[in-house]
């Protein structure tokens, strides 16, 4: 009678959790280029230090902004061509969610919302 | 003493898988997309069928799916009226092309700058990638839905098959129709080797093979059942057929016989394909799941391992291509025992 041939393991199944696309493989850190690049381990610390006073620069004027934001009239460039305003009330720790208040919609006028970040492309307002 | 064939069952789709394609060999290896009527294609390492991604945001069943050669773009036609270009590293959209109907067939050129689309519409399009915005090369002339549509003869011509029953040769600077081959009834399948210039048409319980330049015909095996997909394999001694009776067929391609055939799917095999060093065949179902089928069953490959009686157990093959991955010198490394599934 023939024997079935054995096999190591099965195939592994897709994480519930996330869409996959490990960026810890090989491949993606071969292939997947950031940008702005990341501190490899092969670039020296000159480099290394030079790109981290950049990302401290940047960050401080991210927060900045969104502390000057408050309360003030901003629009939203959102995905799907679609561009809202509203008056910015606050971020959430991750940057995940924008609190706002008044956001202007094609079908009407919403008193409180939250804005999925991830849905926007850019905004704007005056200082 | 005779093997018995274990295929390896993909799971992780909810519907029908129906269509899948194979990227060619890159220093990563190959891999695998599969579409399906969930909505949610999914990119597989080719060899061992471990999920690597799920490409999200098609809003309707997933009716084709295609990798170019080095893996680097994915392209994936739907029922949500457009075709989307994906990054296939890292699993981001990178591109959505809106149709005026249900979209059926992708193809990128070698080069992959330009990708061909056709479907419901009945219309052959021709995007050029480097300028999205800029409309496509429209190609009319079958009078019903395209089912697939391929670029062949290095993209200086395509290959459609339609639901009119006929499969049209056309050329791509002219845009016109150079050769037409009618059948009775409608193609289930069509499957192009660059290679050897040669075209794998299904229908009815008939695979039939033809000279991709010419369309004239070599050949015709007869199955036992109706056959929805067929696949010749890269040396061109066998090929592999499935269809309506939830079975795969193996063929020899010179003599016509029938060589095997395996049960396992538990409803009809919608697609089957090589992979690109044809060490095994990939298929995919109604009943939601993708198989992977060793060609030469009993050698050691991807996560199927010989075990002589007697003999010590051999290194694992996947142990193997970590190192040679890795591109590192792990010549001490010690395995660590079973690797979790």
């Amino acid at each position: 009678m023939a024997t079935p041939v054995s096999v190591l393991r099965l195939p592994k199944g897709p994480d519930p959790n996330s869409r996959g696309f490990d960026p810890n493989s090989p491949r993606f850190v071969a292939l997947c280029r950031t940008s702005i690049s990341t501190s490899a381990a092969e670039a020296d610390a000159k480099e290394l230090q030079r790109e981290q006073r950049a990302r401290s620069a940047l960050r401080e004027r991210f927060l900045r902004c969104l502390l000057t934001m408050t309360n003030k009239k901003v629009q939203f460039h959102m995905h799907e061509k679609v561009d809202v305003e509203a008056t910015f009330g606050a971020s959430d720790i991750d940057v995940l969610n924008f609190q706002v208040s008044d956001l202007h919609t094609p079908i009407g006028v919403q008193k409180e919302a939250l804005i999925r970040c991830q849905d926007v492309i850019s905004f704007t307002f005056d200082m | 003493m005779a093997m018995r064939q274990t295929p390896l069952t993909c799971s992780g789709h909810t519907r029908p898988v129906v269509d899948l394609a194979f990227s060619g060999i890159t220093p990563f290896g190959y891999f695998l997309i599969s579409a399906c009527k969930d909505g949610k294609p999914m990119l597989r390492q080719g060899d061992t069928g471990d999920w690597i991604g799920t490409f999200l945001g098609h809003k309707g069943a997933v009716w084709g799916a295609t990798l170019n050669t080095d893996a680097t773009k994915a392209a994936t036609a739907a029922a949500d009226f457009t075709a989307k270009v994906w990054d296939a590293v890292s699993g981001d959209e990178v591109l959505s092309l809106a149709h005026k109907h249900i979209v059926k067939s992708v193809n990128f050129t070698q080069d992959s700058n330009c990708l061909l689309t056709a479907g419901n519409d009945k219309l052959l399009r021709i995007y050029d990638l480097s300028q999205p915005e800029a409309p496509s090369q429209e190609i009319a002339g079958h009078s019903a839905a395209i089912k697939k549509a391929l670029w062949c003869n290095n993209d200086k011509q395509i290959l459609s098959a339609a639901d009119d029953k006929t499969i049209r040769l056309w050329d791509r600077s002219s845009m016109q129709e150079v050769k037409m081959l009618t059948f009775e009834t409608s193609v289930s399948s069509m499957e192009y080797m660059a290679d050897g210039e040669l075209l794998v048409i299904t229908y009815g319980k008939t695979i039939a093979f033809y000279n991709a330049l010419s369309l004239e015909l070599i050949k015709t095996v007869e199955a036992p059942a109706p056959i929805n997909s067929a696949s010749l394999h890269p040396e061109k001694d066998f090929f592999v057929a499935g269809g309506e009776d939830f079975k795969l067929y193996k063929f020899d391609y010179s003599t016509k016989e029938e060589l095997e055939s395996y049960k396992g799917h538990f409803g009809p095999v919608h697609c089957v394909r090589f992979s690109p060093d044809g060490e095994l065949y990939a298929s995919g179902s109604e009943d939601g799941t993708l198989r992977l089928w060793q060609t030469a069953v009993g050698k050691t490959y991807g996560l199927w391992k010989c075990v002589l009686p007697g003999k010590p157990e051999q290194p694992r093959p996947e142990v193997s291509k970590l190192l040679k991955m890795e591109g590192q010198d792990f010549s001490s490394y010690k395995s660590q025992g079973a690797t979790k599934a």
